[in-house]
């Protein structure tokens, strides 16, 4: 280019002057756009939670909601987020972190709610709720259950939305197949098994029907394997990761880690064993081998469901959701409480023979969720009333045969209408077997290093369980780095 | 207007009009010299990249002088601390994973500084491997291809689609389709490429080299179509009348290539290389999104991951991330000056 603003041999045609008037009111306009968007819906309260959630709620909860005190006036828009509730988690850090005024209120796990309360990230509702209702939560919620919404102060940061239990699913006209009757089932309903009877009964019931393999459950490199299915089987076997329940919330540093010892050891080879292909030196003697899908390693909730649902497994170890999906998709050989049974976790050891306090016999991880405000919501009366809404017998109730949320209060939970099919649809049979899980939910840890000991934790039990590593090398392992991490 | 061209504006008037500061500024533009024009035009440029990239760098590294940025109180002023305890080892329980990509090493008393373990036997690791792995073979497929599109025939437009689409698809969408290829569920790839051992037959996307592998892969499908389009312009620049005369003369088609392409076309090539390994030295939406960083970890995995909870720890890994990139760049750009590419 020549030094005289030619190019070309044109002369160029364009004065600085126009150029640079040109290019600023450009760059104003477009940054006015920038600024300026859209701000469609912008009265209605923000509730935040996962697209799939969304999907089965948007509908249904607006409607409970008015029916049960909320002014029509208020209206409600859902902020869709990613599934995965770890990717929630991380979300809601950086968005309550910025200090934005949306979402006003989001769905929590019970998980990580108190990494949100240490944080300072989300609203004091002992401060923001009224009386009345604050004695409702504190007298007819599961305490369990809510106090995984407090800070050691016992102020409530979330209020209880549902509690959930895992429960094995079973395919029961492929039990049927297999000589087990009506009153079998009644007794599983309620009676849970040792893991050896259950496996025993599931490499029967694949040998006598059409079912591709047993057992389908999630044992992905992911947080739910670390919270929730790992941590049933090792504590149905007497196990601990931080020595019992009284050490789940800390302190860090000073309790226990109890991971290299013959309990995890144990649940392991048999998780092993379930998902060998062949007989090895590692697999269980007591344990008969390959009942579980191999890919069960690289499942978690739907790939799991998925073979389940649709009648290649016998057996499903799976959250309450799993019924109105099954059941209310035709596309499913499993049309209703005939076809789909649900049990108890089995259990490794009695209960009280673990190693551990609260360990041994049956276990369902608790999970669960909440409602939390925004603390800068620029419209807490609305997002408030809506929690008043929220806490109303029938809100649960139609969210139980909505989506099959279960009450977070005893006596709902108890209650006839909790049974009754015309009340809450299909899950309303398996509120007996769901109860029995609760009696036996464990907390999953809730400490600021959760969150890294869940990959951690969830690596080690993957590699094991698909054969990388001996149980003995991956509890061993695991071992030193827990304590790194606390350390 | 018409006051000022019949000569009817006073004196005083045409006097305060040429001397205004809007005229000024107008002379002093008018009088500027080429560069000092151009320089002054970038200025808004350089601004707006001093906001969005330094500014956020000199942060980073601030915030990565303080531990506790995410706890309850004031954040603790550490000095180097966090980097301190990330080459020792002593934050290593802070980051995803326990992939290793290296044999097992003991620390050295007599050199306890540099502990080659956790991220630095990972992250590092798999951030450099992918890297030259990546890197060099999208130049080598880009290269063919920009040479392909570079000839004249029947069908070029649909073959030159054909090679952009892989690189027009989103990261996230191109890793579901590799998720998927691999996947139990759903994937059909497995079994043949771990009958020739390539990857593992069970747990695939979980197992590390499987999983490092085919995130390579699929960014060497995506990414040789942008090298070849850089490659293609520096291609299609080179005088076709040098080729006429070496035709003349009797240079065969190896002979042209060794003499007049690939000497002309290097500056172009140089300058891929080096977008190409600034970007896959960040690599992070494709193992997300095809595995995790708990399977292959990263660099910008170490950095995301750790920010949640350890925000101090996290800004000292990108900050050294930064450096590494910083490094490697200058390192690149050093020998192309060189070679006067």
């Amino acid at each position: 280019m020549s030094d005289n603003g030619t190019h070309g041999g044109h002369e160029a045609n364009v004065s600085r002057r126009t150029f640079v008037a040109a290019a600023g009111a450009a760059g104003t306009a477009s940054l006015a756009g920038c600024i300026y968007g859209d701000d469609e819906d912008e009265d209605a309260v923000v509730i935040s939670m996962g697209s799939q959630t969304i999907e089965d709620v948007e509908d249904a909860m607006p409607d409970l909601l008015y029916e049960n005190g909320l002014d029509e006036d208020i209206d409600i828009r859902f902020s869709s987020q990613e599934d995965d509730s770890g990717e929630q988690r991380d979300h809601y850090l950086s968005v309550l972190e910025a200090e934005e005024s949306e979402p006003d209120l989001m769905m929590v796990d019970t998980g990580w709610t108190n990494i949100l309360i240490e944080r300072g990230l989300i609203a004091n509702l002992s401060e923001e709720l009224d009386d009345e209702t604050l004695d409702l939560i504190d007298n007819e919620y599961f305490d369990a259950f809510t106090d995984t919404a407090r800070d050691p102060d016992g102020d409530l940061f979330g209020l209880p939305l549902f509690p959930d239990y895992a429960v094995m699913y079973y395919n029961k006209n492929y039990a049927r197949d297999a000589g087990y009757d009506d009153d079998d089932f009644e007794q599983w309903e309620t009676e849970p098994m040792s893991w050896q009877e259950w496996a025993e009964l599931t490499e029967e019931i694949v040998e006598a029907s059409d079912a591709e393999f047993g057992f389908a459950t999630q044992w992905d490199i992911y947080e739910g394997t670390a919270c929730c299915t790992w941590n049933e089987v090792m504590t149905s076997w007497g196990g601990a990761y931080f020595g019992g329940e009284e050490n789940l919330a800390g302190p860090i540093g000073e309790r226990p880690v109890t991971v290299d010892e013959e309990e995890f050891i144990e649940g392991l080879r048999m998780m092993y064993t379930f998902a060998a292909e062949e007989e090895d030196d590692e697999t269980h003697d007591d344990f008969p081998v390959g009942i579980a899908s191999p890919d069960i390693t690289s499942w978690d909730e739907e790939p799991a469901r998925e073979p389940f649902s649709s009648g290649d497994a016998a057996m499903l170890r799976n959250w309450p959701y799993v019924i109105p999906v099954t059941l209310g998709d035709d596309d499913y050989p499993l049309n209703d409480e005939d076809d789909l049974g649900a049990m108890p976790i089995p259990y490794g050891v009695e209960e009280g023979e673990g190693a551990y306090e609260g360990t041994g016999g049956t276990t369902s991880a608790q999970g669960g969720w909440h409602i939390a405000m925004n603390p800068n919501t620029e419209r807490q009366d609305e997002a408030l009333q809506i929690m008043q809404a929220m806490t109303e017998d029938d809100f649960n109730l139609g969210m139980l045969e909505v989506i099959a949320w279960l009450p977070p209060k005893p006596e709902l939970f108890d209650d006839e209408e909790a049974t009754d099919e015309d009340a809450v649809g299909d899950i309303a049979h398996y509120m007996d077997t769901l109860r029995v899980s609760g009696e036996g939910a464990m907390p999953r840890p809730v400490t600021d290093q959760w969150p890294t000991q869940v990959d951690i934790i969830a690596e080690r039990v993957n590699q094991a369980v698909s054969g990388d590593e001996t149980p003995e090398e991956s509890a061993e392992q695991l071992q030193e780095q827990l304590e790194d991490s606390e350390a | 207007m018409s006051a000022e061209t019949d000569g009817q504006v006073p004196a005083a008037e045409q006097h305060s009009r040429r001397s205004g500061p809007l005229v000024a500024v107008t002379r002093w533009l008018e009088n500027l010299g080429e560069t000092a024009f151009a320089y002054l035009l970038l200025t808004p440029v350089f601004l707006l990249l001093g906001s969005i990239a330094l500014y956020p760098l000199l942060r980073t590294f601030e915030l990565s002088l303080y531990a506790n940025v995410l706890g309850a109180g004031e954040p603790e002023f550490v000095g180097f601390q966090n980097y301190v305890e990330m080459f020792t080892g002593a934050r290593n329980a802070d980051f995803p994973g326990s992939t290793t990509f290296l044999p097992a090493t003991e620390t050295s008393s007599s050199f306890p500084f540099i502990h080659v373990d956790g991220w630095l036997r990972s992250a590092l690791i798999v951030t450099l491997l992918f890297t030259v792995v990546s890197v060099f073979f999208e130049t080598i497929i880009g290269f063919g291809q920009a040479l392909v599109l570079d000839q004249e025939f029947r069908g070029r437009r649909w073959v030159r689609a054909a090679i952009i689409i892989p690189w027009a698809i989103p990261i996230v969408i191109q890793g579901m389709i590799f998720y998927l290829m691999f996947h139990p569920s759903t994937g059909f790839l497995t079994p043949y490429l771990s009958s020739i051992g390539l990857v593992a037959g069970t747990n695939t996307l979980n197992d590390p080299w499987s999983a490092l592998l085919i995130v390579t892969v699929a960014d060497i499908w995506k990414t040789s179509a942008f090298m070849a389009l850089l490659i293609l312009a520096g291609l299609q620049s080179i005088d076709r009348s040098l080729y006429d005369v070496a035709k003349v003369a009797g240079a065969t088609k190896w002979q042209q290539f060794k003499m007049i392409t690939f000497p002309l076309v290097l500056p172009a090539v140089g300058i891929a290389i080096l977008f190409r390994t600034i970007d896959a030295m960040r690599i992070y939406g494709l193992i997300d999104s095809v595995s995790s960083c708990t399977v292959v970890p990263s660099l910008s995995c170490m950095v995301v991951e750790t920010f949640n909870t350890a925000r101090g720890l996290s800004s000292a890994v990108a900050f050294v991330t930064a450096a590494i990139i910083g490094l490697l760049v200058t390192i690149v750009i050093i020998q192309q000056v060189r070679e006067g590419i």
